[in-house]
């Protein structure tokens, strides 16, 4: 019998076993001043102790609570096992929060300690520590910059592991009293609080035990296959439960290579040079890197771009069915393994995919285009829901049934159920804890007999046995004539367009459907060079009239998408209109992982809601803005809008 | 690479001494009499209305300029005349108005360039790359990434030049200067085109030179706000003659440069 | 009809038909367009390093050839015995005279020139031109001179071997010609790219006042460019000149280098060969199974027919710098 000790269900147990079993493989990578620096799992370990054991001589100790803050460095991970090995508890925040946004956190987590990257975030805490009494120090790794300031409360990494070797050669004791606070830890115990950037509301704690999140890593890596040869590279928000089981439990389960670029900017050439195999993103991230192709595609020659369209064409043709294992005549797959020299090999390389093996994409629909586009190159690309309530893994898409529209089956040892409203449960491992302080929110949201609700719509598509996604459950609606008016659905329709970057859908208790639309800079900027349009400004560009157009015809191709959808028919859109600025987390319109606050943007877009609703031709709008060093300021804009004709559904032909 | 001449100058001792100095091109006196001090460790505006000869200034006192008269006094030794590429081994760098860069090469090699004069080894031991050239070739690797990270210019190491947006050639030049390890860098315009997110960065990496790495600064701007944050002292040209001289504060109220500044005629 | 098919049929039924007889046309091209590759990488070097178009380089592959033709004469006179040590001597003591040519080049032609229009230091060159002409003259005399090959240990003979058929002969000389280029050309890459001194060429090529703020002396490197066409100059007259003879005329065939760089690029080392071997190759097969059509003489024209061509639609060269402006 295996003693709660001897089990590696903490990841500072982890940590020890990987010191063991992978002793000289890399654990973590980092690139700084050009070159690649890495961390065995061994060198790991004793960085990680000293850490910790300078941490406990700042006063850490069982149940604090550290905070987490910065861009992927891996010394922010491993304070995250330092914490974990004192019994503490990791509290990661979005680095790109406001300092306002970032007191709340720390105020409401109660957090003792705070690691943070540099001198920004350490302007930023400096700023709100009068709020937060608690707070006793603050600890960053990259000193730049911070030279001149007090550091009564102030500590760099270094020095904090100073303290710990210090105490470690001045009590040998201590070493064992650290083994035996980690052994005591137990799968029970809080691994993590993520905050979720709630869409409506203030952020809520997830409350994630190690039993949570290291099962659910476990299960992921045995549906996928994952082992220690994996190298993946480290680009999004720490405090992402993506990348916190992506760059964090998983390699410590599976003693993979974790690596964190040079900086924020360099993700692609790093990516590109270490050759990634295993890759985790929003589908954004996927879009992006093929507008990106896309555009420097038009800038190419006339042979390129026409051998680049046939093979293109050819990939979509075939490329899914030979990535899935489907017969293919011999001559296709001949062809395509000339474009796989020509075309596919060398784009894959310039985009840092040609060793790839398992790519997800996961927190909101993709298009299917894109999520074809993709597997016809020949990268498996697959599906997956989760959330952070779920430590991540709810369904998944196996090897072998891949679908651009469902999300997949459930995970091993995950539960899932639909209720009679069409919202979607599931029970696992990895449901979480609670919610931290929120009694009554946790108890709405999870029920005494361990089902969560997810706050999704969904129904098990009879066909293939997967899950499919609808839209948030309660954002489902209904016209004023019954219509099913399911606002996401519609939304990731249009957002599946290169040029339109964001959508916001209307249509509950009302008469037809209206939709704001934000263009995509990129795209519609490179579409407005080519056809010699000049504009000075996003605003401009947003209210020409040739864009409008442009829009225009997606639109309608939507609407004729949806006639064609009997429960549909009816929510097609009637106006539109193009912001005159981009949505943005800043401003409080989206959420740090670009998910649409709606009843928000509702609110403070309500002048140019009631003119779309009115008939009105067009409306004036004045926002407050907030620029990135937190100044405000206001954005005004005569928005025009337009109608767009809906189209008759088929009729289904008499019997 | 010190010549043994010179002497080791303290902080806050004059480095850098123009006397009496005036230069003429065909017919047109564009300094005249000029004499002002540098010293070491402070940062130095050059400032006044457009034709006041600043960047003849600066390019008297790296060289490209040969004054007709007047003498120039740079870490104890003194000379009227100087060659550009003697200025630049005497540990005076410099950037350009115009951005001086090699168009065609990578950022980083722009950089590696500025390491030209540091390099000891010769011409043979380089063409083997082995030894001691290599172990001096990943010495200077190391230098230039550090002043990369510095100026956070990672993302563009490997970019040709001639394709990045101005505000970041300035930086790359900038760079460049740095490689150099000059005792005395000029700054000829750094903020020229530069939006407001941009002049708060290059301010700081000014500022950062200047306190991290010890290196006096003279500098010309227009911009009166950078300038009263930045300099410690501030001397003012107008129509090629030295009008004030002096703190940031004492140059603000002094009555000649608010006339010159405002056009009035004396 | 009968024409087109003369034009775009019959020769490549030749070609096919005979292909040793192709292979020895091939490679005929091939060794002339690698000597006009050499011309045309003197004439790169200056022009990367000083902006300048070098019309003397044509009179310095002659001016090369003919010291060493002398200096051997001389040492030979001396007594100095056996004859390769002669021979190799005089190479040397070239060497030196060629440095010697280049910084008196630099000192008392581009110094004092440094700040006028191209087109003045372009003027200059016929100057140098003229200048080395008269000297070599008065120095050698006018008569056509013959290298020492076999002083200097450089193969004579042939190789026959037994292709598709029939012979290829390959001239053991045109061999080593085209191996010693290869060497030369490697080596002035790799010469370019990685070591100190080509950094600040490049440098010099692309800005001047970038260079002078950076410590890098105009002056010396100006002494390493013309010094470094100078060598080169002096291997392509060694090569030239064993395959014939020396005299002044061999300068005319400077201006062939012009379709070369006109193809390949003012600035590209790898364009000077490429272009070169195009050329070479270009005007042989041309030569060959047109001639008889177009009327010999093609070798006289078809490479600036080509050139034309190039300067319609790709004026910079295959490898020249796209001269892209940021507006």
């Amino acid at each position: 019998m295996v003693t709660e000790a001897a089990r590696a269900n903490t990841f500072p147990k982890l940590l020890i076993r990987n010191a063991d079993i992978y002793a000289d493989r890399p654990g973590y990578r980092h690139k700084n001043l050009g070159i690649w620096q890495v961390w065995t799992w061994r060198q790991m370990l004793d960085q990680v102790r000293a850490f910790s054991l300078g941490l406990a001589e700042l006063g850490v100790k069982r149940d604090d609570k550290v905070a987490i803050i910065g861009s992927n460095r891996p010394r922010l991970y491993w304070a995250m096992c330092a914490a974990q090995a004192l019994g503490a508890v990791p509290v990661p925040i979005y680095a790109d929060s406001v300092a306002e946004e970032m007191a709340y956190i720390l105020d409401h987590a109660e957090v003792t300690v705070a690691v943070v990257e540099d001198q920004e975030q350490v302007d930023k805490i400096l700023s709100v520590s009068y709020q937060l009494p608690q707070l006793s120090h603050v600890v960053y790794d990259e000193p730049r910059g911070l030279r001149d300031y007090d550091h009564s409360r102030l500590k760099w990494i270094d020095d904090v592991q100073a303290l710990g070797r210090d105490r470690t050669a001045a009590h040998p004791e201590s070493l064992s009293e650290w083994e035996a606070s980690v052994a005591a830890g137990k799968g029970a115990d809080l691994s993590v609080i993520l905050y979720t950037s709630g869409t409506t509301g203030r952020p809520k704690g997830v409350m994630l035990t190690f039993d949570n999140i290291i099962i659910s890593a476990v299960n992921g890596n045995v549906f996928d296959k994952l082992g220690p040869d994996e190298e993946v590279i480290a680009y999004l928000p720490l405090a992402w439960v993506g990348d916190h089981v992506f760059s964090y439990a998983q390699p410590f389960t599976a003693g993979f290579c974790v690596n964190c670029p040079e900086s924020p900017d360099t993700v692609g050439e790093d990516r590109r040079e270490i050759g990634t195999t295993y890759a985790f993103a929003p589908p954004r991230i996927y879009e992006n890197l093929l507008t990106m192709t896309m555009v420097r595609m038009e800038d190419a020659g006339l042979l390129k771009r026409k051998m680049f369209n046939y093979f293109i064409a050819l990939a979509r043709r075939w490329g899914e069915k030979i990535l899935n294992g489907e017969p293919v005549p011999l001559h296709a797959r001949l062809l395509y393994w000339l474009g796989e020299l020509l075309v596919y090999g060398p784009l894959k390389n310039q985009l840092g995919v040609s060793r790839i093996r398992l790519a997800y994409t996961a927190g909101e629909a993709i298009g299917p285009e894109i999520f074809r586009f993709w597997r016809a190159l020949g990268v498996n690309l697959k599906q997956l829901y989760g959330q952070t309530e779920a430590s991540v893994y709810i369904t998944a898409q196996p090897d072998g049934e891949i679908y651009a529209d469902t999300v997949g089956k459930p995970n091993i040892d995950v539960e899932v159920k639909i209720a009679d409203s069409g919202e979607v449960l599931f029970k696992s491992p990895g449901a979480f804890a609670g919610y931290y302080k929120e009694p009554q929110k946790t108890a709405e949201t999870k029920t005494p007999d361990g089902w969560v609700h997810t706050g999704d719509a969904g129904f098990i598509d009879t066909k293939t046995g997967h899950l499919k996604i609808v839209d948030r459950a309660r954002d489902v609606g209904r016209l004023n004539d019954g219509t099913l008016f399911a606002p996401k659905y519609i939304e990731n329709k249009l957002k599946f367009y290169p040029n339109i970057r964001e959508a916001v859908a209307f249509g509950d208790k009302r008469d037809f459907v209206c939709v704001m639309l934000n263009i995509d800079l990129v795209a519609v900027g490179n579409w407005a060079e080519r056809n010699n349009i000049a504009y000075g400004s996003y605003q401009e560009l947003a209210a020409h009239a040739r864009v409008y157009g442009m829009l225009a015809e997606h639109v309608a191709e939507v609407n004729r998408s949806l006639a064609e959808d009997q429960a549909m028919a009816g929510a097609q859109i009637r106006r539109f209109l193009i912001l005159h600025k981009e949505l943005d987390a800043d401003d409080g319109e989206v959420t740090r992982t670009q998910k649409v606050r709606r009843s928000f943007v509702a609110e403070r877009y309500a002048p140019l809601i009631n003119a779309l609703y009115s008939g009105a031709s067009e409306a004036d709008i004045s926002t407050e803005v907030t620029f990135e060093d937190g100044r405000k300021g206001t954005l005004s804009a005569c928005v025009k809008i337009r109608d767009t004709a809906p189209i008759a559904p088929v009729l289904e032909k008499a019997a | 690479m010190r010549a043994p001449t010179e002497q080791s100058i303290a902080a806050g001792e004059v480095l850098l001494s123009v006397e009496d100095v005036s230069l003429s091109f065909g017919g047109v006196q564009a300094i005249s009499g000029v004499s002002f001090d540098i010293r070491k460790g402070e940062i130095r505006a050059i400032i006044g209305p457009n034709g006041a000869g600043k960047t003849s200034m600066l390019n008297i006192i790296n060289g490209f300029y040969q004054p007709q008269y007047g003498r120039i006094t740079f870490k104890g030794e003194t000379r009227s005349k100087m060659r550009p590429n003697e200025a630049a081994r005497g540990g005076i760098a410099r950037t350009f108005q115009n951005v001086a860069l090699f168009k065609g090469m990578t950022a980083l090699d722009n950089l590696m360039a500025g390491r030209t004069l540091r390099m000891k080894r010769g011409f043979l031991w380089q063409l083997l790359r082995f030894g001691p050239a290599l172990g001096e070739e990943t010495e200077h690797r190391q230098r230039v990434e550090e002043i990369i990270d510095f100026l956070k210019i990672q993302a563009i190491r490997k970019v040709q030049v001639g394709r990045l947006p101005y505000g970041l050639q300035k930086r790359v030049e900038l760079g460049r200067a740095l490689a150099m390890e000059p005792d005395l860098l000029l700054l000829d315009e750094p903020m020229a085109g530069m939006n407001l997110e941009e002049k708060e960065d290059m301010s700081r990496f000014i500022i950062d030179v200047n306190t991290i790495y010890g290196t006096t600064i003279a500098l010309i701007e227009h911009d009166m706000g950078v300038v009263m944050d930045l300099s410690d002292r501030v001397v003012v040209l107008n129509y090629g003659r030295k009008i004030a001289d002096g703190t940031p504060e004492q140059v603000r109220n002094d009555r000649d440069v608010i006339d010159a500044y405002l056009g009035v005629t004396h | 009809m009968d024409l087109l098919y003369k034009i775009f049929i019959d020769p490549f039924v030749q070609m096919g038909t005979a292909p040793d007889l192709l292979m020895q046309t091939l490679w005929e091209g091939l060794v002339a367009g690698v000597l006009y590759a050499l011309i045309a990488l003197g004439f790169v070097l200056i022009f990367k390093a000083s902006g300048v178009f070098n019309f003397a380089q044509g009179i310095m592959v002659v001016f090369a050839a003919l010291t060493l033709v002398g200096l051997y004469g001389v040492l030979h006179k001396w007594g100095i015995r056996p004859a390769d040590v002669a021979a190799y001597g005089a190479l040397a003591l070239t060497v030196l005279v060629m440095l010697a040519l280049a910084w008196c080049v630099e000192r008392l032609m581009l110094r004092p020139l440094v700040n006028q229009p191209d087109i003045i230091l372009f003027m200059a060159t016929f100057g140098l031109t003229y200048f080395l002409i008269g000297l070599g003259e008065l120095v050698f005399g006018g008569d056509p001179k013959v290298i020492m090959t076999e002083a200097l240990h450089l193969p004579s003979g042939a190789y026959e071997i037994k292709m598709f058929g029939g012979f290829v002969s390959l001239q053991k000389i045109d061999i080593a010609a085209v191996l010693i280029a290869s060497i030369m050309v490697a080596g002035l890459g790799m010469f370019f790219q990685k070591t100190r001194i080509g950094r600040a060429l490049r440098a010099v090529a692309d800005s001047h006042k970038a260079a002078l703020s950076v410590g890098i002396s105009l002056e010396q490197i100006w002494v390493i460019a013309w010094f470094a066409a100078g060598i080169v100059a002096l291997v392509t007259g060694i090569m030239w000149g064993a395959r014939s003879q020396v005299e002044f005329s061999l300068q005319i065939i400077a201006l062939k280098a012009l379709p070369v760089l006109i193809l390949g690029g003012f600035t590209s080392i790898p364009g000077a060969i490429v272009g070169g071997i195009i050329i070479g190759v270009g005007e042989k097969l041309g030569e060959f199974y047109w001639g008889p059509l177009l009327g010999s003489g093609i070798e006289t024209w078809l490479a600036y027919v080509i050139a034309l061509v190039f300067l319609l639609f790709r004026p910079e060269g295959l490898f020249g710098e796209r001269i892209i402006e940021r507006i």
